[in-house]
């Protein structure tokens, strides 16, 4: 009998400490806010969130909720699922039973919420996903063409090396849909050229740490003169300051097709260029590049037309962003990043304000005058 | 006397009630504390949760957990299975992949049988090496978790399929429509079927095995056929996980299980059953899963700032696991008890330490002269040892051969093997952190964020210059030592299992290194720390001369001091070790504290490789770090293995890597190939029948 109370008081403990813990995180999260009268209640649904991109798209969509334009008409609630699609499925079902009347999602899978987000609209819940896709017919996406994203950087790869070398190859995330397409589209213009070799191939998981240690394992059985160009979806800095630390001169770096890092845009600026803050390898060495991106500003966007779609007004289901391509031609500094100044053509940020190379520059679209670079950096809208 | 008898009769029914209370207490508490959860999601919730609220729980923790009861039998037989994650996506793409697209009614039955099919099969393929080649569950099944990723890919590589509707209405509509969702009657009648088999032959054989090998092989039992069947059973499990997700997507997806892999174990562990073997079962589980996926509902109801919530994860996840354990019997109530005693001691000095400086030894009559001895050669006395860390070498040269014919400019290239030893610093480092914890029975799982972390702080505090580097890198490893403080004293005081505390600790590592970040983590490597992995100093990459001092260390601390000697006895037997003196919570802190250290220079070392830090850096070298310490010839249930040996496990990770990275073959094949180079590498470590 003692043994049953004491059971039972260890269980009452048990749900006293649960209830304490749920108290103490209600207290160490914002409070929740009290539903102001004629805002739309919106939820953002986020995968993973440790890493540079999904941390600035976030920072993005926060600033688009501030923007005084929006801020007194949208209540934005941020959820993480981490990278586990039941997760995210069990998290959209839950925004939906608390009176969601739109969620912006990243999607985890592009197929695996098709149930979930049906069920959403099937309740009148509008589903915005950006960056990746969802396949499901009434949910609507805004990303780029990732196709074009992996043709237009390999025709200039091969066009650079006048259609002949060696070039080796840096993909994404194996299994996912936007690296397939990418480097399916790539590998096509690839074989057009007889003479391109494929020399070697890394998965670069999106990263420019991984781009760094799988390119060290390539270079342990081949030097920089075995290769003649680089088609990578994230790593060209990387890439870049590997050349330097073998020796190599800023003139003779490698052509390489690769992400819209900071770090990459600054290297590509002349060598001699002043720029603020800027040290070896993070600084203007003139770098042969094509710099392309999935923009970080999709998720905002995809809130802004949430928004007006919750105001009566008419948007497409699909909408397909602009490729930001940026060129040794067409970079340009930016001095403070106001969206004004990137609407003039700046793509580029001083290493002094952006202190981290990896951090992603395509930050700039025509449909987004709220948000510039304090909206990517810390999540402050412009004014 | 009637009245008497009939008293004591209600006394025993009572007193087997609570044993048996007793004996369920993981199931019962977590039992408790969904329903609090429960509680708490209904409470600060909108309105009451309806019907459709449950359904959607309901369905949504399915897939967690049934793949939970399937690891759940595992562990209990005393095992260990990492593919379960992978079965659960390759099951989903081969339904995909299959099914026909116009076939709106597929069967029902047909597909489950096809998918647990897929499961079971896998299952065996583990079970084969496991039970009858005697081999560590653990190295089979990371090796089958590679081999299945790659077949999945295969199958289909990229997302896409079509699964027939027929299977989401079987799966996820309602049993009886507005009151009981079928994904429960599900989970029902697996429960019951448990409660079936636990009853049986082969239940009791399975709790026989987990708890004691040999004591159930001398009973007569057949310890390789249940293991076998253990395995295929728990495959079948994971394929009916991979039936339910399928049915609950509609579709395929090659990555979908993958990440799941932790909330498995997670579930399992908060459902009250112990790692290890012999205790727990199925039923607490699922509640285990539930009480993940309910945690969900929680931060979206509590709002919960998404820096916060990997942070609010790991606390309700140790929460939850300690009230499991808050009884009379628990770590807790133990350790508070004994330091009331002696404090009790102190007041009254009864302490060894006040009770006078004599000499109490007793006294040994020493034997005049040392007898002489045969002198024991070299080989005879580091038998055991060679047995073990020489497979894992004989691989890497044939490792290191194929590369030289496949690729060539390897064998005598210089810079090749500059690469490699520059490349293996990392998990050279970590095998001793992660290593001796292994040696002693726990598992460090918050390595990627104790990395990640302190690469981050590092370069924030750095910021580019050498000056700076003076006192941030001691500022970085104090934090290291706290980080393994805390995960030592939860373990040790709180009676934490390594893998809750060391699982919360890297949630709530990866919070703060969002919020010290602001997401974007900034600054970057001094210019010295960029030179000592970078640059070439004859040839050679300063780093390699550490790498070399680190080993020489290594092999000392665990061979040649004390702290080395305890690890290991605590490895052979907690309490024998604290019978003959050991301070084994002592000991056992400072063992994570050491894993810590190791993660943090290995954050710090790949700031200066890469040039600065980013989120995520340390993700790619967790389980790495636990399968070059098991090729390496250890033993996950601690007590065996020598660093050397798990030196020879990074030299063939990391070649193997480098070889596959120098191919051109797909992602698919290189996953494979790992795969299978690893089990060839551990097959050869192979025990020979227990005698």
């Amino acid at each position: 009998m003692t043994r049953i109370s004491r059971m039972l008081r260890g269980a009452a403990l048990a749900a006293g400490t649960l209830a304490l813990g749920a108290a103490l995180l209600a207290g160490s999260g914002p409070a929740t806010p009290a539903r102001a009268a004629g805002k739309h209640k919106i939820f953002l649904s986020m995968s993973f969130i440790g890493n540079d991109w999904q941390a600035e798209a976030a920072n993005m969509v926060k600033a688009m909720a501030l923007h005084k334009s929006l801020a007194d008409k949208v209540d934005l609630q941020v959820q993480v699922a981490g990278p586990n699609a039941q997760r995210q499925i069990q998290q959209i079902n839950a925004m939906v039973q608390a009176g969601a009347e739109a969620i912006v999602v990243f999607p985890i899978s592009p197929t695996a919420l098709n149930q979930v987000v049906k069920n959403a609209c099937d309740k009148g819940v509008l589903v915005f996903a950006y960056d990746a896709e969802i396949t499901e017919p009434c949910a609507y996406n805004v990303h780029i063409d990732q196709t074009e994203a992996g043709r237009v950087t390999a025709e200039w790869l091969a066009k650079k090396l006048n259609g002949k070398g060696n070039i080796v190859v840096v993909t994404g995330v194996p299994g996912t849909s936007v690296d397939n397409l990418r480097t399916a589209a790539a590998k096509e213009v690839f074989a057009k050229y007889p003479d391109i070799h494929v020399v070697g191939e890394a998965v670069g998981m999106w990263s420019q740490a991984v781009a760094r240690t799988e390119l060290s394992k390539i270079l342990a059985t081949r030097t920089w003169d075995d290769i003649d160009g680089l088609w990578m979806q994230v790593g060209c800095y990387t890439a870049n300051a590997m050349q330097l630390e073998a020796g190599k001169k800023p003139e003779q770096l490698l052509p390489c097709a690769g992400e819209g890092a900071n770090g990459g845009r600054i290297q590509m600026l002349p060598v001699g260029t002043e720029v603020e803050g800027a040290s070896s390898p993070y600084a203007p060495l003139g770098a042969p590049r094509i710099s392309y991106a999935s923009p970080p500003y999709s998720g905002a966007l995809a809130l802004k037309l949430a928004v007006q779609k919750l105001e009566g007004k008419d948007v497409p289901k699909k909408v397909i962003l602009p490729l930001p391509i940026v060129t040794n031609d067409t970079v340009k500094l930016c001095d403070q990043g106001t969206w004004e100044e990137m609407k003039n053509g700046c793509n580029a940020f001083k290493p002094s304000i952006v202190p981290n190379p990896g951090w992603f520059a395509s930050i700039f679209s025509e449909q987004t005058p709220e948000i510039g670079l304090n909206a990517a950096l810390v999540g402050q809208p412009e004014l | 006397m009637s009245a008497l008898s009939g008293n004591g009769a209600r006394m025993t029914a009572l007193a087997r009630l609570g044993r048996s209370l007793n004996r369920s207490r993981g199931l019962v508490i977590a039992m408790l504390a969904f329903a609090a959860l429960f509680l708490v999601v209904d409470l600060i919730s909108q309105g009451p949760l309806s019907y459709f609220d449950v359904s959607f729980l309901s369905s949504g923790g399915a897939t967690l957990a049934i793949a939970a009861v399937g690891e759940t039998l595992v562990i209990l037989s005393g095992g260990f299975d990492l593919s379960a994650a992978a079965v659960i996506s390759l099951v989903n793409v081969v339904l995909a992949s299959n099914m026909d697209m116009t076939d709106m009614n597929a069967s029902v039955p047909l597909w489950t049988a096809a998918g647990i099919g897929v499961g079971a099969l896998a299952g065996a393929f583990n079970g084969f090496f496991i039970a009858f080649l005697r081999l560590q569950p653990i190295v089979v099944t990371l090796s089958s978790m590679f081999i299945l990723q790659g077949v999945t890919l295969l199958v289909m590589d990229k997302p896409g399929g079509f699964v027939s509707p027929s299977l989401g209405s079987a799966y996820l509509g309602d049993a009886i429509p507005g009151v009981l969702p079928m994904p429960l009657v599900l989970l029902g009648v697996l429960g019951l079927l448990w409660l079936w088999l636990k009853k049986s032959r082969f239940g009791t054989a399975l709790y026989a095995v987990g708890s004691d090998p040999e004591s159930a092989a001398s009973t007569g039992l057949r310890v390789d056929w249940v293991r076998f069947a253990v395995y295929v059973l728990a495959g079948g499990l994971y394929g009916l996980a991979g039936v339910f997700i399928s049915a609950q997507t509609g579709s395929g997806d090659p990555l979908v299980g993958n990440p799941m892999l932790l909330s498995i174990f997670a579930a399992v562990v908060v459902g009250g059953t112990r790692l290890g073997g012999g205790r727990g079962g199925p039923l607490g589980s699922m509640f285990g899963a539930y009480i993940l996926m309910i945690v969900v509902n929680i931060l979206l109801v509590l709002n919960v700032s998404a820096y916060y919530s990997t942070i609010a994860e790991g606390t309700i996840l140790v929460l939850a696991v300690l009230g499991a354990s808050v009884s009379r019997d628990s770590v807790l109530a133990r350790q508070l008890r004994a330091a009331g005693r002696r404090l009790g001691a102190a007041r009254r000095g009864q302490l060894p330490g006040q009770l006078g400086g004599g000499d109490r030894r007793l006294k040994l009559a020493l034997p005049a002269r040392r007898r002489a001895t045969t002198a024991v050669g070299f080989g005879q006395r580091h038998a055991e040892t060679l047995r073990f860390a020489l497979p894992a070498y004989l691989c890497f040269l044939g490792v290191v051969l194929v590369t030289e014919i496949w690729l060539g400019h390897a064998v005598g290239n210089w810079t090749y093997w500059n690469s490699l030893l520059v490349l293996s610093c990392f998990l050279a480092i970590l095998a001793l952190g992660q290593g001796t914890v292994i040696l002693t029975g726990g598992l460090d799982l918050s390595v990627p964020w104790t990395i990640g972390l302190c690469g981050i702080l590092l370069a924030g505090l750095v910021k580019g210059s050498d000056v700076a580097l003076l006192y941030a890198l001691p500022a970085v490893l104090l934090v290291a030592v706290l980080v393994g403080l805390v995960n030592g004293l939860g373990i040790v005081v709180l009676g934490l299992s390594p893998i809750v505390m060391t699982l919360a600790m890297n949630g709530i590592l990866q919070g703060l290194a969002l919020i010290y970040s602001g997401g974007t983590p900034d600054g970057f490597s001094s210019p010295l720390l960029r030179w000592f992995m970078t640059a070439k100093l004859v040839g050679i990459t300063p780093v390699v001369f550490f790498v070399a001092a680190f080993v020489v260390f290594a092999v000392l601390l665990l061979g040649r001091t004390a702290f080395g000697r305890r690890v290991y006895g605590i490895g052979n037997g907690q309490r024998v070790a604290r019978l003959s003196g050991v301070n084994v919570d002592w000991t056992l802190v400072g063992v994570y504290v050491l894993s810590a250290l190791c993660s943090c220079l290995v954050g710090v070392l790949l700031t200066g490789f890469s040039g600065q830090a980013s989120l995520g850096m340390g993700d790619d070298y967790l389980l790495p770090s636990i399968a070059v310490v098991v090729v390496g010839g250890a033993l996950i249930t601690g007590g065996r293995g020598h660093y050397l040996g798990m030196l020879g496990g990074v030299l063939l990770l990391t070649a193997l890597q480098t070889l596959l990275a120098g191919t051109t073959l797909p992602y698919a094949t290189r996953a494979i190939l790992f795969g299978l180079v690893v089990l060839g590498a551990v097959i050869a470590l192979r025990e020979r029948r227990a005698g």
